[in-house]
């Protein structure tokens, strides 16, 4: 068993005690199965103890209201999709992802990894969630005195002219 | 205060008078000697235009490349420093944001007369395709008055040494410490084009109902960019 | 600062001269008078940690408890803390970057980094764009190398939208990184020799060096590709210029001339003064370098062996045995080792593979020209790759509301983010001089950081 193979299969069975699918991106591209926001930081933890010690990313995206027809498919929400990389040979990167209504925030792993430190900041400022128990959850790239997430999709940057399209 | 009313006012203050000229006036009959200073002092400015790079982004790269071995900047007199103090030029090369605005006006304001600047990209020109971005300033010449544009993304390092001589037959037109009326001007120094772009101002006034617009106009006037005033920065 | 009634400093104790370079945890955890640690100045220059093996199996070994956000109110010492603000505009900053530095004495107490002065919101501008116009624009995001930049978003694509990359420009893309990697660290190099100032002979004269070398780099590339800076040569599906004639010729010239003046560099590393400038600054151990998602030269100097051309092949690093170096001290030294001995592998790959080119057409798309010729399926996918700076990732999202050939979402994870945020943890202890030396040797590119 090859140095993937291995980690594949420890990420499969990680996955399985927490009663989720591993998806490969080979397979379907869905950036990992959805983790209920509960058990977001308890699976992160595992797998840190499991060998999954480098932070990769987190992705925060903002999703609007869905209609088909007059029915309405999906109400405006936001996606957390997180992922760690398992280091040294066969490295394997474990994503999963967050649903997250308006109101709700979700766990910060900064306990975990200080390295979420700074793009869980980066995730408030642009995006808008909140990261619950994170130490310093300022802006990061904008001003403090901005008005408003721009990332989201209600904040377009169609103005005037937009002469490049 | 509108925006252009400030750039006029920016660009009057900038009628810089050499105080030799209050010696010589003081002496009658050393009226004469004005020409002869003027030329003097025409030279050492055009050959002595030392640098202070507000280099933020990928033309900063290519400026440095332009200081350094192949292209060599320095033999035209000018000397890259690090500090505002002690500089003629500003060559703004890059992006300038909403947050960086106000630092780039605050160091405009440490040079000391006589100053020019130089716009190098179309970041700095005109924005380029940040142009609509939420966080960018179209265009540095609402910070600072712009003396020379260079085009490019980047500019050549050769580019950057063609606008550096430009900016010399800019400097030696100057007559008593002050510029020569546009009208007195021979004519290949008429050609300057100086790029029409739309502001913010006049976006907002396109549609004032566009939620963007109005979002940034609410961050640009927190933000206290269109007056050009300072953030209060003691409290960081 | 210190007035002249204040008592000297607390003397150091017997337990801090053994161990001269302090680590991080003890200076946030101190609750007491918080006393400033790491070596006297004018002292002799601190040896180098004792020497490990380099780990392969790298799991967590102790609690590690991070504490960058140190309270000020806590701090009782005697002279008064003075604020100092390194940057936005710093030379030695490298673009536009803020640091807020609180001294006692020359002693950094505490760092408190600020970015975000060159967010240009590229991430929103994506979201308009369909991927041929989404290349020209991330090559300005990490704008010493915009090869690897190219790369990174364009192999997103081909993974979401399954397209294949014929194996010529799988191998010409393996090399267009190496050699980008060859110009990245002559940059740092000169860079960082004018960060130390006057250590090599005057400053300026390693930058002098170092870009008579770069220009050579890109001369090569843009015989290629015709642009000297920002290439826009990969396409999705592969590449857009073919090797010119003669290109592996010049290629193996250019390179060969660098590789012989790499030695000197080497050399350079034994300088006394430039030893005593970086060993034993700026320590970033292996757990800190883990905890902090660095990656890179930054994580290999600091004794991980991790290095995703090797242990994840993409591009034809598989057909080549790459040899991988591995630092162990994790100081400024060991840092600049590492970028030295990669720039002398990167150099050996690539000639390799210029030599080894196999013929076949170079892109497997036709060339994207209208709004809607490839349509991005919904999907999420996440691609890494190696750059000069550690692991460059995009995150695409397609499909969503703008069903058409521009991304729902595109989120960059740029390994100069986590370079900038292990200031907080390693400037305090460090004397002001040695902080610009460890910026320097941090090597991140602000158009990635806040991008």
């Amino acid at each position: 068993m090859s140095a993937v193979e291995a980690r594949v299969a420890q990420l499969e069975e990680i996955f399985l005690r927490f009663e989720l699918k591993a998806e490969s991106d080979a397979d379907n591209k869905t950036g990992g199965p959805l983790v209920p926001r509960a058990r977001h930081y308890e699976l992160a933890q595992a797998l840190k103890e499991a060998g999954w010690t480098s932070y990769v990313a987190v992705v925060a995206s903002h999703w609007l209201e869905e209609k088909k027809g007059e029915t309405v498919v999906d109400v405006e929400h936001f996606e957390v999709a997180t992922a760690l990389r398992s280091v040294g040979a066969g490295t394997l990167v474990a994503k999963w992802r967050v649903r997250l209504e308006l109101n709700e925030d979700i766990d910060s792993l900064f306990p975990l990894f200080a390295g979420a430190d700074w793009q869980e900041r980066e995730q408030y400022d642009l995006v808008g969630v909140s990261f619950k128990g994170h130490p310093d959850l300022r802006r990061l790239m904008m001003p403090d005195e901005w008005v408003g997430h721009p990332l989201r999709k209600d904040y377009a940057i169609e103005t005037g002219c937009a002469p490049w399209r | 205060m509108a925006v252009k009313d400030q750039l006029a006012a920016l660009e009057a203050e900038r009628n810089y008078e050499h105080p030799i000229y209050d010696v010589l006036a003081r002496f009658p009959g050393l009226d004469i000697a004005t020409t002869s200073v003027d030329a003097l002092l025409e030279w050492g400015a055009k050959n002595s235009l030392w640098i202070f790079p507000m280099a933020t982004s990928c033309c900063g790269i290519e400026f440095m490349a332009a200081a350094a071995s192949r292209v060599d900047l320095d033999r035209m007199g000018t000397i890259v420093r690090g500090t505002p103090r002690q500089c003629d030029v500003m060559v703004v090369a890059g992006t300038i944001t909403v947050k960086m605005a106000p630092r780039v006006k605050r160091l405009w304001d440490q040079m000391p007369e006589p100053k020019w600047c130089i716009a190098m990209g179309s970041c700095a020109i005109s924005g380029d395709f940040y142009r609509d971005i939420y966080s960018v300033i179209p265009g540095i010449d609402i910070v600072v008055p712009v003396d020379v544009y260079i085009p490019g993304c980047p500019p050549n390092p050769e580019s950057l040494m063609a606008g550096m001589m430009r900016l010399q037959e800019r400097v030696s037109l100057k007559r008593a410490g002050k510029p020569v009326p546009k009208d007195e001007r021979p004519e290949t120094h008429d050609k300057t084009i100086v790029p029409k772009i739309g502001r913010f101002e006049d976006r907002i006034a396109k549609d004032p109902n566009d939620r963007t617009t109005r979002l940034q106009e609410l961050s640009a006037r927190t933000l206290k960019v269109q007056g050009l005033e300072l953030p209060d920065e003691s409290g960081e | 600062m210190a007035v002249a009634e204040t008592p000297p400093a607390a003397p150091v104790t017997p337990a801090a001269q053994a161990t001269p370079i302090a680590p991080v945890t003890q200076v946030a955890a101190s609750t007491g008078p918080l006393v400033p640690s790491g070596p006297p100045r004018d002292g002799p220059i601190p040896p180098i940690r004792a020497a490990r093996t380099p780990r392969t199996d790298c799991k967590p070994t102790k609690a590690f408890v991070p504490e960058p956000h140190l309270d000020l109110s806590t701090y009782e010492a005697d002279a008064d803390l003075m604020t100092l603000s390194l940057g936005p505009q710093h030379p030695s900053t490298h673009g536009v970057f803020r640091v807020v530095l609180y001294l006692d004495g020359e002693q950094i107490v505490k760092a408190v980094p600020y970015p975000g002065y060159l967010h240009r919101g590229v991430e929103k501008l994506c979201e308009k764009l369909m991927a041929s116009n989404i290349t020209p624009i991330i090559d300005k995001n990490d704008y010493v190398a915009p090869m690897t930049n190219e790369q990174a978003v364009n192999m997103a694509f081909e993974s979401l939208m399954g397209v294949e990359v014929p194996v010529r420009a799988r191998y010409l893309r393996t090399v267009l990184a190496e050699t980008q990697r060859v110009a990245s660290h002559l940059l740092w190099l000169g860079t960082f020799g004018m960060d130390l100032g006057g250590a090599l002979g005057g400053g300026t004269s390693l930058f002098m060096w170092c870009f008579r070398e770069r220009e050579l780099i890109l001369d090569l590339f843009e015989n290629l590709t015709g642009c000297r800076f920002h290439y826009n040569t990969h396409t999705v599906g592969g590449n857009r210029h073919d090797v010119p004639a003669g290109w592996p010729e010049m290629l193996h010239r250019t390179l060969g001339a660098i590789d012989e003046r790499l030695d000197q560099y080497l050399g350079m590393l034994e300088h006394p003064i430039f030893s005593a400038r970086t060993k034993g600054v700026g320590v970033i151990d292996a757990d800190l370098a883990l905890e902090l998602g660095l990656t890179g030269p930054l994580l290999r100097a600091s004794g991980v062996d991790h290095d995703l051309r090797r242990d994840a092949p993409y591009h034809a690093y598989a057909e080549v045995d790459l040899k991988v170096f591995v630092e162990d001290a994790g100081d400024c030294w060991a840092r600049s080792k590492v970028r030295i001995e990669e720039m002398r592998e990167s150099i050996r790959i690539s000639r390799i593979l210029v030599d080894n080119l196999p013929p076949g057409p170079i892109c497997s798309t036709k060339p994207l020209k209208m709004v809607g010729q490839h349509k991005l399926p919904p999907g999420q996918v996440y691609v890494g790759i190696e750059t000069p700076r550690g692991e460059l990732g995009t995150w695409l999202i397609g499909g969503g509301a703008n069903k058409g050939s521009s991304p729902y979402r595109l989120k960059i994870r740029s390994p100069s983010l986590h370079a900038c945020a292990v200031i907080p943890y390693v400037l305090p202890g460090c004397s002001l001089s040695d902080a610009i030396a460890i910026l320097g040797s941090l090597d991140p590119v602000m158009g990635e950081v806040d991008r």
